[in-house]
C-alpha cells in the first residue's frame, strides 16, 4: 500500500484543520485568555473592578490552604485513576474473552448506568452507605452489628463514588484498544508455551497500552473537576479544588480568585499529564530500542 | 406605559435581540403561542417558590405580561450577575434581603416610594412596616419582604431534648461527636457560631474577633459529621436521627418536613448569650431592577407578591414553607399550616435574633471557612 505524505506546505490540508482550529480557538483558548485576564482584576463590594494588579496571585501563592486543598486533588485524581485503571482491565478483558456471549448486554447495562444522572447515583449511594442504609440494614441482618460499614462522608466514599462514576471511561476505552488486538498474536504466544495470564501480560496488555492511557488520562482529567461527589458523599468535610472555585465565583463574588484557581487547577492537570506522557514516550521508546 | 431601557438604539441588550430572533423564527414558521403576544414581557430573577405557576399565571393573565424566570440558589450570584451587567435584561428580583439592599449603592435597582405602598405596608406585621430599615438605602426604600424565617439548631425532638439546645454549646461537645451537620451555606452557618463566641459578626471586626471566629469554627470542624450544600442529606439525616442537629439552617430546612408530618422535628433559636442575641431572622425581599421594561407592571408584580393571598402561595411551596410579612396572609393559614410554620414561636424567636445582613467582614470570614475546612482533615 502507499504511504501518503503529508505536509504543513498543502493548503488543502491547512483548510481541513481551520474548523477544529476555530471551535478550539472560539471555545477553548479565548475563553482560557479571558480566565487568565480575570485573574489580574479585584473586586469591591462584590463586584468586579479592573485593577490589573498581581494581588489575588499574590493570595493564591501566599494561602497555604489553597495549596492543601490542589494537593487533596491532586492525590485523590491520581488514586482514582489507579483503581479506575486497575478495576477496568479485568472487567474490560472478561467482557471480550471470557464473558463475550455477554459482552453486549453487559456494555448496554454499563451504557444506561453511565448514561443515568450523576446526581442520582450519587444520591443512591448515600442511601446504600448510610448507618442506617442499604449496606449495614443487610449486613446487621446476618450478625453484622448495627452500623458496621461507617464509611459515608469519609474520603474513602468521595473515592467510592468517584470510581464509581468514572470507572465506565476506562472500561470502554481499554475494551475497544483490546477488541482491536489481533488474536494470533495472542494465539501464536500461547502455542510457543506461554501460560494465559503470560500471553495477557505479555501480548494482551502492551498492546492495549493506548487505550489504558487513553482511559487513565480521561479519568484523571475529570478526577480534578469533581464536584458532586466530595460534597455528598464526602460530606464536605474534604472539599477538592472544584467545590474552592465554585465557593470563590459563587459564595465569594470573588470572580479573580476564582479564575486564578481554575488556571491553577489547569496548569497542574496539564504539568502531570505533561509528566505521564513523557514517561510513556520514554517507555515507548526504551522498548523499541529494546 | 411601557418605557425603553435607556440603552442606545443600536445596542441592542441580550433578552431583545434573542427576543426578536425568536419572535421572527417562531413568525414566520407560523408557529407563534399566543403567550408571545402579551403586551409586556418581563424577566423576573427569584428563589424557587416565587416560579410557581399559581403565582406567575394568575398575574400573567390579569395583566397581559409573560414572564420569563431566572432561577438562582444563591443570593450573592445573583446579585453579581446583575451587577456585572445582566441588570439590563431583568425587571424585578426577589431574593435575600440584604442583596436587594445593596442593588441601591449598585445602581442596578428602583427606589420605591413608601407612600405608592402605604396599603401594602398597612397589610404587613408592625414589624416590617415602613420605614423598614433592613431595605433602606440613604433614606431610600430598595424593596419589600416577601418571606422570612430564623436561623437556628433544628432539632428532631425524637431524638434530642429542645432544651438542650437552649445554646450552642453541644455543637462542641464530645458526647455529640459526629452527630452535628451543618449546612454550607455561605455566610449562614458562621454567623451562629461569631455569636456563641460572643461577637457580633453584623460589625466591623478586629483581627482578635476574627481570630475567635476561626477557633470556634476549627472547634465545630472537629464535631461535624457533614457539611451539606444539599438540604436532602440534612433533612435525611434529621429524620433517622444520625444528625441530632442542623446548624446554619433553621426554618428555611424544617418546614418542608414538617408539612409532611414530621412535626417533631423543630428550629429554635437559642437563649441570648452574654447579652448577645443567638438567633438570626432572614429575610427575601423583592425589588425592582433599574429601568424595566415596564416600571408600573414591575411594581404591580411586587405588590402581588406580598398581596395576602399570593403571601400564602409563596409561604407554602413545594420545596419549602416560609413565614410571610403579611398580617393579613396570617387569617388565610389554617391551623395546620400555622403549626408546620411555627407561627407560634416566631415572635420569640424575632426578640432572640438579629436581623441578618451582608458583614463588612464577611469576605474574611468565609476565607476563614475555607481555610479550617482544609485543615480540618
Amino acid at each position: 500500500m502507499a504511504e501518503i505524505q503529508k505536509s504543513w506546505r498543502d493548503g488543502a490540508l491547512r483548510l481541513s484543520t481551520l474548523p477544529l482550529l476555530l471551535l478550539m480557538g472560539l471555545f477553548f483558548v479565548i475563553p482560557l485568555i479571558m480566565t487568565a485576564l480575570l485573574s489580574f482584576q479585584g473586586t469591591q463590594y462584590y463586584r468586579l473592578v479592573w485593577t490589573w494588579d498581581l494581588k489575588v496571585w499574590t493570595d493564591v501563592f501566599s494561602q497555604v490552604h489553597y495549596w492543601t486543598i490542589m494537593w487533596r486533588t491532586l492525590m485523590m485524581a491520581l488514586v482514582c485513576t489507579v483503581l479506575c485503571t486497575i478495576l477496568a482491565i479485568p472487567i474490560a478483558y472478561g467482557m471480550l474473552h471470557r464473558l463475550s456471549r455477554w459482552s453486549d448486554h453487559i456494555t448496554l447495562l454499563m451504557v444506561f448506568a453511565f448514561l443515568t444522572d450523576a446526581v442520582l447515583k450519587t444520591f443512591g449511594w448515600v442511601l446504600f452507605l448510610d448507618r442506617s442504609g442499604v449496606l449495614n440494614g443487610t449486613l446487621e441482618a446476618i450478625g453484622f452489628p448495627p452500623a458496621a460499614v461507617n464509611v459515608l462522608f469519609t474520603p474513602n466514599a468521595t473515592m467510592i463514588g468517584m470510581v464509581y462514576n468514572l470507572l465506565p471511561y476506562t472500561i470502554f476505552t481499554i475494551a475497544l484498544s483490546m477488541a482491536r488486538i489481533d488474536g494470533d498474536l495472542v494465539l501464536a504466544a500461547r502455542d510457543a508455551g506461554a501460560s494465559r495470564l503470560r500471553a495477557f501480560i505479555e501480548v494482551t496488555l502492551p498492546l492495549a497500552k493506548p487505550g489504558i492511557w487513553a482511559g487513565a488520562v480521561l479519568v484523571f482529567v475529570l478526577s480534578l473537576g469533581v464536584f458532586l461527589e466530595p460534597k455528598v458523599m464526602g460530606g464536605g468535610t474534604s472539599p477538592l479544588a472544584a467545590e474552592l472555585i465554585r465557593q470563590s465565583f459563587e459564595t465569594r463574588v470573588n470572580w479573580p480568585l476564582g479564575a486564578a484557581l481554575t488556571l491553577v487547577l489547569i496548569v497542574i492537570g496539564a504539568a502531570a499529564l505533561t509528566v505521564a506522557g513523557a514517561v510513556a514516550l520514554w517507555q515507548a521508546r526504551r522498548v523499541v530500542n529494546d | 406605559m411601557t418605557k425603553s431601557k435607556g440603552i442606545p438604539m443600536f445596542s441592542p441588550n441580550r433578552r431583545t435581540f434573542l427576543q426578536g430572533m425568536g419572535a421572527a423564527g417562531l413568525a414566520g414558521a407560523g408557529l407563534m403561542p399566543r403567550k408571545a403576544h402579551a403586551a409586556t414581557s418581563m424577566k423576573f430573577m427569584c428563589w424557587e417558590g416565587y416560579d410557581s405557576p399559581d403565582i406567575i399565571k394568575p398575574f400573567e393573565e390579569a395583566n397581559d405580561v409573560s414572564i420569563s424566570i431566572d432561577l438562582i440558589t444563591d443570593s450573592p450570584g445573583g446579585f453579581a450577575k446583575l451587577a456585572a451587567g445582566a441588570w439590563r435584561d431583568f425587571d424585578v428580583v426577589a431574593t435575600d434581603s440584604p442583596w436587594v439592599q445593596r442593588m441601591g449603592p449598585a445602581d442596578i435597582g428602583e427606589f420605591l416610594d413608601d407612600a405608592e405602598f402605604a396599603d401594602v405596608y398597612e397589610s404587613f406585621y408592625p414589624q416590617f412596616r415602613a420605614p423598614f430599615a433592613p431595605l433602606d438605602f440613604d433614606g431610600k426604600t430598595t424593596g419589600l419582604p416577601t418571606r422570612w424565617g430564623w436561623v437556628g439548631p433544628t432539632v428532631n425532638t425524637k431524638y434530642d431534648k429542645l432544651e438542650n439546645w437552649s445554646s450552642y454549646a453541644p455543637c462542641f461537645d464530645p458526647a455529640y461527636k459526629d452527630k452535628i451537620c451543618v449546612l454550607d451555606w455561605g455566610d449562614w452557618p458562621i454567623m451562629p457560631m461569631a455569636l456563641y463566641a460572643g461577637i457580633d459578626p453584623y460589625k466591623e471586626l478586629d483581627d482578635a474577633e476574627l481570630n475567635e471566629i476561626r477557633l470556634v469554627l476549627r472547634a465545630l470542624f472537629k464535631n461535624t459529621r457533614a457539611i451539606v450544600g444539599d438540604l436532602s442529606v440534612a433533612q435525611k439525616g434529621l429524620m433517622d436521627g444520625s444528625f441530632r442537629t442542623l446548624i446554619g439552617g433553621g426554618t428555611y430546612c424544617t418546614s418542608a418536613l414538617r408539612k409532611d408530618g414530621q412535626k417533631e422535628i423543630m428550629s429554635i433559636v437559642p437563649e441570648p448569650k452574654d447579652g448577645l442575641n443567638q438567633g438570626i431572622i432572614w429575610m427575601e425581599a423583592g425589588g425592582v431592577v433599574k429601568d424595566p421594561v415596564d416600571d408600573a407592571k414591575a411594581k404591580a408584580l411586587l405588590r402581588d407578591l406580598t398581596s395576602p393571598e399570593v403571601a400564602v402561595k409563596l409561604a407554602w411551596t413545594e420545596a419549602t414553607c416560609n413565614l410571610v410579612p403579611s398580617q393579613e396572609a396570617e387569617a388565610l393559614f389554617t391551623d395546620e399550616q400555622k403549626d408546620v410554620l411555627q407561627m407560634d414561636y416566631m415572635w420569640e424567636a424575632w426578640d432572640k435574633s438579629h436581623f441578618h445582613n451582608v458583614a463588612p467582614n464577611i469576605d474574611q470570614m468565609l476565607e476563614i471557612w475555607s481555610q479550617e475546612l482544609a485543615a480540618a482533615r
